[in-house]
């Protein structure tokens, strides 16, 4: 009887050291895809996204539009891209791939919040300035609070994606602080990243007032892979705080290529992700 | 001489003794059409995009933003040139138009906008003069073409097919977005523009 007991409870305790890892990583061989483009998206902070004379499309935000709403098309990208690569909106210098789509899977548990992503970084960026990562892979969450003043009009984080981190003064955008990291003014984002250096911790971080790359409370992990330039990194991450069941989170995708840093990362627009709700990404129920 | 001169008008004032009243007509007839058709050649001919680029103020500043967009040069090769926009093909309007054009007669003579410098510190003004224009009259030359109530927005992309929707529950004009759309747009442009 004791040995029995001895040996249940011995199983149990292996069982409930080994399930965190085991029975956490959903089978992504049946998880659903969803390609989501990311592009370079040049010097357009929220300020110009806001300003009706830059962005006509502003009229539409205003009117409870999202990004993808008009500039997602069949799964590809409706943007002039030939203005995004000008000199115009990009003073310093484009991508030679201004966009290439990034494969997402998502799926939850009781527990956890799963995301993979699958991509082929292009090279040929512009800038170059992180020399220890060939990749970083970044995800961002907006929590309730997230909200954008559009004259008086309010535009949700739903709407935008990261965008309300976006800022026209943020260190790398032309003539702004060098110190000045992102920013919301108001809510919060939380933040996850992979940086593909050997041995590199993943990020556990925050947007608020300033971007913090630790201090954050989700327990994130990430692994990631490269098979003759294909990436794949997973994040696994708590259900808490912003991304909770049952809710339609904002979330944006964003990947620097060939060692890029600062604003030189292609970006996705906003998406929601439902987890146990409905969204623009439904995480599959594990 | 101030003889043959008082002849001359007073020969005008006097009724015809040679020619009769049908000969008269006719041939004042025939003449008015060769004249309206004179006037109608010169002013038709300050309406051609050769005209307008005579001026190096327009040459060499808003021709050249012009030649980057589609209204110069496109797949069908149907385009739209300086007048499409800028002069009504409607006669009346086109007349009134063509008198106010006058004053730019005086600018060139002044110089207000002979030099690169001179012309972007006055884009602004100019280019809000246009879309006031523009405006009052119901974006009339971009409608000369594109026929707001015979465009098929279901063939769209949603980019173009919700504003266009949005345009038509706002009941806005034409120009009230697609400024820039020929022109590049002046870079102090003042919030207040904006309408909602």
């Amino acid at each position: 009887m004791k040995k029995s007991i001895l040996s249940l409870s011995v199983m149990g305790a292996v069982l409930a050291l080994g399930s965190s890892a085991a029975f956490a990583a959903p089978d992504w061989s049946k998880v659903p895809k969803r390609d989501v483009q990311v592009f370079h998206a040049g010097v357009t902070p929220i300020e110009w996204v806001l300003k009706k004379s830059d962005h006509s499309g502003r009229t539409g935000l205003v009117k409870g539009e999202s990004c993808v709403g008009c500039h997602e098309e069949k799964g590809g990208l409706n943007f002039e891209m030939k203005k995004l690569s000008g000199k115009e909106i990009e003073p310093a210098g484009a991508p030679k791939t201004m966009n290439f789509p990034v494969a997402v899977q998502t799926a939850y548990d009781a527990s956890n919040l799963y995301v993979r992503l699958t991509f082929k970084a292009p090279a040929g960026g512009f800038d170059h300035g992180d020399k220890e990562n060939d990749v970083k892979a970044t995800v961002m969450f907006a929590n309730d609070q997230v909200t954008l003043d559009a004259g008086g009009k309010p535009v949700a984080a739903a709407q935008v994606g990261c965008w309300a981190t976006c800022h026209t003064d943020a260190r790398t955008m032309p003539g702004a602080d060098d110190k000045k990291t992102k920013y919301s003014k108001t809510g919060a984002y939380e933040l996850m990243q992979w940086k593909s250096a050997k041995g590199a911790k993943a990020v556990d971080g925050s947007v608020s007032d300033s971007r913090k790359m630790e201090g954050g409370t989700a327990g994130v992990t990430a692994t990631g892979e490269n098979k003759g330039g294909e990436y794949t990194v997973t994040f696994t991450r708590k259900l808490a705080g912003a991304v909770a069941a049952g809710k339609a989170v904002p979330m944006g995708i964003a990947i620097h290529a060939d060692k890029a840093s600062g604003r030189f990362h292609h970006v996705s627009m906003g998406y929601t992700l439902g987890i146990g709700a409905d969204g623009d990404i439904k995480a599959a129920k594990q | 001489m101030s003889d043959n001169q008082g002849g001359f008008f007073a020969n005008l004032r006097r009724p015809s003794v040679k020619y009769s009243l049908l000969t008269l007509l006719v041939v004042g007839f025939a003449a008015g059409v060769v004249f309206w058709g004179g006037f109608n050649t010169v002013l038709e001919a300050t309406n051609t995009e050769k005209f307008c680029i005579s001026c190096h103020e327009m040459r060499d500043n808003v021709y050249v933003e012009y030649k980057e967009t589609i209204h110069y040069t496109n797949r069908t090769g149907v385009r739209a040139v300086c007048s499409d926009c800028h002069v009504p093909k409607d006669w009346t309007y086109k007349m009134i138009r063509k008198i106010q054009a006058s004053k730019e007669v005086y600018g060139k003579i002044m110089g207000t906008i002979d030099t690169k410098e001179k012309f972007e510190a006055n884009r602004l003004r100019l280019a809000q003069n246009e879309w006031a224009r523009m405006k009052a009259a119901d974006s009339r030359e971009c409608r000369n073409c594109h026929s707001f109530d015979y465009m098929n927005i279901e063939k769209q992309k949603a980019r173009a097919a919700k504003m266009h929707k949005i345009a038509l529950d706002d009941k806005k004009t034409c120009i009230d977005c697609h400024k820039g759309i020929a022109h590049h747009k002046p870079k102090n442009m003042p919030e207040d523009d904006e309408d909602e």
